[in-house]
């Protein structure tokens, strides 16, 4: 017995509602709270929970399924409150869940175990694994759970540990298994998570969990936002004394951090056992957690390769406080465990319509190229100062080959995920097709994210290797990115040390050679490809991947839409579709410039590369245009020559104002003018020219015209209701002329899916309109008599007024041709059905449009934009010196910022900066 | 009622509109009379209309209001004590009072429909109002004098909606244009003698109806009154405004503009100004009457500092009614106005 220790007594477990006088309980209805006796291996106890049943019942529902759900340490019942209230919410006579959600035994109001002895791995009073395990099927029985209906597990931390182990270890009663954040495996020879290793160390860990509060507050503190102080004092409401404490003790003495813990071999079982878990599996998972980092997750996914998962970016250790996992998980239960007839929906898989064009694999025109009389013809060129660098198709091939062979002895294998950290190039050109024809899947964060958002991207897609520059793998050491590392050049063996670099491009190709690839089989058309990323201009990016049938119905559609042909050579201004060169068979000439800033390139450095690479195509976005027109004045008569060389100049990533196109037309005056729309979940739906710009603008309707479907992209429309909310049924465009819809698109090229976003790739592709499959773009506009599509803004961006919704759109556009505004956006304060118009000017340079040190515009700008704005009526119109944008694009507004700078402005807060 | 027409009040129903001394009183009583109502006023002093029954005399007269009440279809009770200062009881006697009599008078005398008109003040508590519905009257948060005891005039009005009286309530927000000597004259004099605060950042969204379109809405109030009498209470409480919501210093530069004044510099944080406003209430009530009003009051701080401005669907859908004049029409139309006569007021 320990000296300074002071015995805890047992106690026995009483209803919340009884005991607590002066706590509510925000979120618990009381008629959930019931005690329960359940057997379990050393005799009865009795359990707390928290159970909708009998309240589901007294309606006269028959639970469809049972949710078992087990709260970790050291929460209680109250963490499922959401999910407890969406089964009372959701049930219907034909589907409801009982969810079950039991205090563990020393936890919450349940029975408290006599403690002789403070909590250590060996003390034997304290509950481990096993006995935690045997009080599941105590109480399973006691509960009289009907185990011929569905019967489901939900875990969280310990709760996940215990849910899935008892789920593995019942396979044949349990159906599906859910977990948020938990971990099942926690190999010994690594050390424990720094936050927790605080609390576990041997003469802390009573004093930190049981003598005091601490651990708990810890914990509460995790939440993404602060605590309601109700919600938090709920939580503490089980633990307020150091007799209530003995059970936290207990589940950190419990971790079997080291090889030689009791716990371990039920730990080992279980991880073990996982593995052959093959009935549905759910992962919710907050990536802000100190403790379950996502390599718990990667390790659970490796163990449930078929396992669903929505990882909810911001979201931490709370995630059920965080975020509606409920509505996660009951989506994913109807869905796969509904038990509904099939419906129309289900009775055929939805497909994709025919591509445009014939599909190639995507090193088929390398190969081809290799072997025609092109071969000595050069693939890509890349400019940068004086220099030019070049590889024929051959070289090009050849090295592909070689680094793909080398990569492959050095362990890469198919389907595994490589983050590329290198500046577009003829480098990246090679480094990307060799990964492809690998078949490992490349990860494209590129630095237009900005370093957070990067990071946020390459963590959520967890690559097993990471191919960089010396900058990128810096940025990745110091970041603690995942993933073995590769440098581009050769580093010295201490450099290398010191970067945890195993290998180097340079010394890899150097190597090549290898017979081994003969031994890859080319990658299927269904393999994952790539992933890449949104501009995170909405909320967090969104990580999306493409098969590789997918970007070779993309490299087809590109071929068909601009005549691309082998042979061809484009100026690659824009990074998607330079790296898909080689795919097309075109040559891609790089011009000197930083390709993630497109702000940066010149008319001189697109005349340099328009005359290395015999170029008669450019493809670039609104900012690198605005630059080109911008240093025009500087070109000399060679170069104004060798930019008429230009055929077809496109743009792509955002809208480009038609008096800019103007502009552009003058520099390229050979040059046909392509503004395509599209985005990164499908990088090209519809296309439209100059010329058909200038015709459209004439039919003077709201919003950006961004012309005809092109060939292959199937659109549809969800019209928008009063409130702004797109129709859940579909319609054709020609049936609704002129309706404010949601743009929905099919296409052979479309994302194969969002990565690790379960419920976000779910909505987006919810339609089943004419047995396609469908993606919601999130973008709003209308389609036209003429079959032209015109975008009015994002979804997220509607502004729902007393008169119906509209898009931002349809204020930008007029007020953004005012002489003295830059740009402009409109966003809507107030609340939803009666929201206020407001714009927000960013002026032209030297003009000052406010008054005084307010942001309200001066009386006469306001009159001029009110004037402009003719289809909607403005409330106010505010002036900033900078509107805040993406980085990427450097163009996309971010509105919902704005929107709540402008209502704080307008109800009378202090004014900072939005 | 069982058919639709009957349920309307329409010419030439005899009306009652008390308080016809002021801008909207006398502004409805005369639309009314156009459209072929018998219009009789109450109030103290001429209202300078021919084209009315005139009675004169207090809400605190019974024989007076007795006198007007009687034989009517229908009263719009517009009649109220409306200053930022001045003693509780005076409120009393004519907002609770005054508001007792007519009903009582309506009762005894017969009269179906009352229209009572009231103020978006009597439900809030000078917090923020952003697109905010038109909350129950609340005599324990209300600020002030006025607001207060409207508040209660309106629980009096609801109350005898539940004896049968058809009852309606309108509560207009800062009615302003020619003829207004209320807000439109007090901003534009101040802004002449370089008296006007603009506080803080002027942003704040604030909703103002505009006196034509105040007048229309009454006038449709009027004629659909009985049948939204039968609606429940929290939907026969409408707040009217033009619905279109400005920053109250846009709104002061142009009042401003339109009387030809320099547009207001003067800056005074919210707080600093609400605070000073409480301060010059207190002295008001203390030092007796004054022949103006007190040059910034804790109501006029709070307009200012904060914003009131209301969810207009509702109103609109019963009223069958939506406003005419726009905001910058109705500053062009206050500009003209002004230029022509040479002064606000009529």
């Amino acid at each position: 017995m320990v000296s300074w220790w002071r015995p805890i007594p047992a106690n026995a477990a009483r209803r919340p509602f009884d005991v607590l006088t002066n706590t509510p309980l925000p979120g618990v209805d009381p008629q959930w709270s019931h005690l329960v006796q359940a057997r379990s291996s050393d005799g009865p106890h009795t359990f707390h929970v928290l159970d909708t049943g009998p309240q589901l019942q007294a309606r006269g529902i028959t639970p469809t399924g049972t949710i078992l759900a087990l709260h970790g340490n050291p929460t209680w019942a109250y963490l499922w409150r959401g999910v407890l209230a969406a089964s009372v919410q959701r049930a219907t006579p034909t589907s409801a869940w009982r969810v079950i959600a039991a205090d563990q035994l020393d936890m919450g109001f349940s029975d408290r175990l006599a403690h002789p002895e403070p909590p250590a791995a060996g003390a034997t009073s304290y509950r481990r694994l096993e006995q935690r395990l045997d009080d599941v099927d105590g109480l399973i029985e006691a509960l009289g759970v009907d185990t011929g209906r569905p019967l489901v597990t939900l875990g969280h931390d310990w709760g996940g540990i215990i849910s899935l182990a008892w789920a593995a270890r019942r396979r044949e009663i349990v159906d599906a298994a859910a977990v948020l954040n938990t971990a099942v495996d926690h190999p010994a020879n690594r050390p424990v998570p720094q936050a927790l290793r605080a609390a576990m160390a041997p003469g802390v860990l009573a004093s930190s969990t049981v003598l005091t509060d601490a651990f708990l507050r810890v914990t509460l503190s995790l939440a993404e936002d602060n605590l309601p102080e109700q919600v938090a004092a709920a939580y503490r409401a089980p633990y307020v004394s150091r007799i209530g404490r003995g059970g936290i003790g207990g589940f950190v003495a419990d971790i079997p951090a080291l090889a030689e813990h009791p716990s371990r071999p039920a730990l080992e079982r279980a991880s073990a056992a996982l593995r052959e878990w093959d009935s549905p599996a759910l992962l919710i998972w907050g990536p802000k957690d100190p403790v379950f980092r996502d390599r718990y997750l990667q390790d659970l996914l490796d163990r449930l390769p078929h396992a669903d998962l929505h990882r909810f970016e911001g979201a931490g250790h709370l995630v059920a406080e965080d975020r509606d996992v409920a509505e996660v998980l009951f989506t994913w239960l109807a869905d796969t465990l509904g038990g509904q007839p099939a419906g129309p929906e289900h009775r055929s898989a939805p497909w994709s319509p025919p591509p445009a064009d014939g599909v190639l694999g995507l090193h088929e025109q390398l190969d081809h190229m290799a072997l025609s009389w092109r071969r000595d013809s050069p693939a890509v060129v890349q400019l940068a100062g004086q220099e030019t660098a070049s590889m024929t198709w051959e070289e090009l091939k050849s090295q592909v080959e070689a680094l793909a062979a080398a990569l492959y002895a050095q362990g890469m294998r198919p389907g595994q995920r490589v983050s590329l950290l290198v500046q577009p190039g003829n480098q990246l050109t090679v480094i990307l097709y060799a990964c492809l024809r690998l078949g490992a899947v490349a990860v494209v964060a590129d630095a237009g994210l900005g370093i957070k958002g990067m990071t946020r991207a390459v963590r959520s897609a967890w690559p097993e290797w990471v191919i960089g520059e010396r900058p990128g793998l810096t940025l990745a050491s110091a970041l603690g990115w995942p993933g073995r590392r590769i440098s581009v050049e050769a580093l010295s063996p201490r450099a290398a040390r010191l970067a945890g670099v195993e290998a180097s491009v340079e010394r890899l190709l150097r190597r090549g050679g290898s017979t081994a690839l003969e031994t890859v089989p080319m990658p299927s058309a269904q393999a994952d490809a790539a992933v890449l990323f949104t501009s995170g201009s909405t909320g967090p990016a969104k990580g999306v991947v493409y098969t590789h049938g997918r970007l070779g119905a993309l490299v087809a559609l590109l071929r068909r839409t601009f005549s691309l042909t082998p042979g061809s050579s484009l100026i690659a201004g824009f990074a998607p579709f330079a790296l898909l060169g080689p795919a097309i068979g075109a040559t891609s000439v790089t011009p000197d410039m930083t390709v993630t800033k497109p702000a940066t390139l010149t008319a001189q450095a697109v005349a340099a590369a328009a005359a290395a690479g015999k170029a008669t195509m450019f493809f670039g976005s609104p900012a690198a245009l605005t630059n080109v027109v911008a240093t025009s004045g500087e070109l000399s008569d060679a170069q104004t020559e060798a930019l008429e060389g230009i055929k077809l100049v496109l743009s792509a990533g955002a809208p480009v104002h038609p008096e800019l196109l103007d502009k552009v037309q003058q520099l390229f005056p050979q040059a046909e003018l392509h503004t395509p729309y599209g985005m990164t979940e499908g990088l090209l739906q519809t296309d439209i020219t100059r010329d058909q710009i200038h015709q459209a603008a004439t039919t003077g309707q709201a919003g950006v015209c961004v012309g005809h479907p092109v060939d292959g992209v199937e659109f549809a429309a969800a019209p928008l209701d009063g409130l702004g909310i797109p129709a859940d049924q579909l319609s054709d465009p020609a049936a609704v002329p002129g309706r404010l819809s949601e743009i929905v698109v099919s296409a052979a090229h479309l994302k194969d899916r969002y990565d690790r976003l379960w419920l976000t790739d779910r909505t987006s592709r919810r339609d089943t309109h004419r047995g396609l499959l469908w993606h919601r773009t999130g973008d709003i506009g209308h389609f036209d008599d003429a079959g032209r599509l015109w975008i009015q803004g994002r979804l997220h961006h509607v502004i729902s007024t007393a008169e119906g919704p509209i898009g931002p759109g349809l204020v930008e556009t007029p007020v953004d041709a005012l002489a003295e505004v830059s740009h402009s956006a409109a966003v809507g304060v107030g609340p939803v059905g009666t929201q206020a118009v407001v714009v927000v000017l960013e002026p032209v340079a030297g003009r000052k449009l406010s008054v005084g040190s307010s942001p309200l515009a001066l009386p006469e700008v306001g009159r001029r934009v009110r004037e402009a704005s003719t289809a909607a009526g403005v409330s106010a119109v505010l002036v900033v010196e900078k509107l805040p944008t993406d980085i990427r694009h450097n163009s996309k507004i971010d509105r919902s910022r704005l929107a709540a700078w402008a209502e704080s402005v307008l109800s009378g807060e202090r004014v900072s900066s939005p | 009622m069982s058919d639709l027409s009957s349920a309307e009040i329409l010419p030439p129903a005899k009306v009652l509109v008390t308080g016809a001394s002021g801008l909207l009183g006398r502004s409805v009583a005369s639309r009314l009379a156009e459209l072929g109502y018998q219009v009789t006023t109450l109030q103290r002093s001429a209202s300078g209309l021919s084209t009315v029954r005139e009675v004169r005399g207090s809400l605190t007269d019974p024989q007076a209001v007795e006198e007007a009440v009687s034989g009517q279809d229908a009263i719009i009770h517009m009649a109220a004590k409306v200053s930022v200062s001045g003693r509780r009881e005076e409120f009393e006697q004519v907002n609770i009072e005054g508001t007792e009599r007519i009903f009582d008078a309506a009762w005894a005398e017969g009269v179906e429909n009352v229209l009572y008109v009231s103020s978006p003040s009597v439900a809030h508590a000078g917090e923020s109002l952003v697109g905010a519905p038109a909350g129950p009257p609340d005599p324990d948060h209300a600020e002030g004098h006025y607001a207060q005891t409207k508040a209660e005039a309106e629980l009096i009005a609801e109350a005898r909606a539940s004896v049968g009286i058809n009852v309606l309530i309108m509560r207009p927000h800062l009615v302003w244009g020619p003829g207004d000597g209320q807000l439109t004259k007090r901003i534009i004099d101040r802004a002449r003698s370089g008296r006007l605060p603009l506080l803080g950042s002027g942003a704040p969204l604030v909703d103002t109806l505009y006196i034509d379109n105040a007048v229309d809405a009454f006038a449709a109030g009027l004629r659909r009154l009985p049948q939204i009498a039968e609606l429940p209470a929290a939907q026969r409480r409408l707040v009217v405004t033009n619905g279109e919501p400005r920053p109250i210093g846009e709104l002061l530069m142009g009042i401003a503009a339109a009387g030809g004044a320099k547009p207001p510099k003067l800056r005074v944080p919210p707080a600093v100004a609400k605070a000073a406003g409480a301060v010059v209430e207190r002295l008001w009530a203390v030092t007796g009457p004054h022949q103006d009003e007190p040059p910034m009051t804790r109501f006029l701080a709070e307009q200012l500092s904060t914003a009131h401005w209301f969810d207009q669907r509702h109103t609109r859908e019963v009223l069958g009614w939506s406003p005419q004049v726009s905001i910058d029409e109705g500053l062009l139309k206050l500009a003209r106005h002004i230029r022509r006569t040479g002064r606000v007021l009529n």
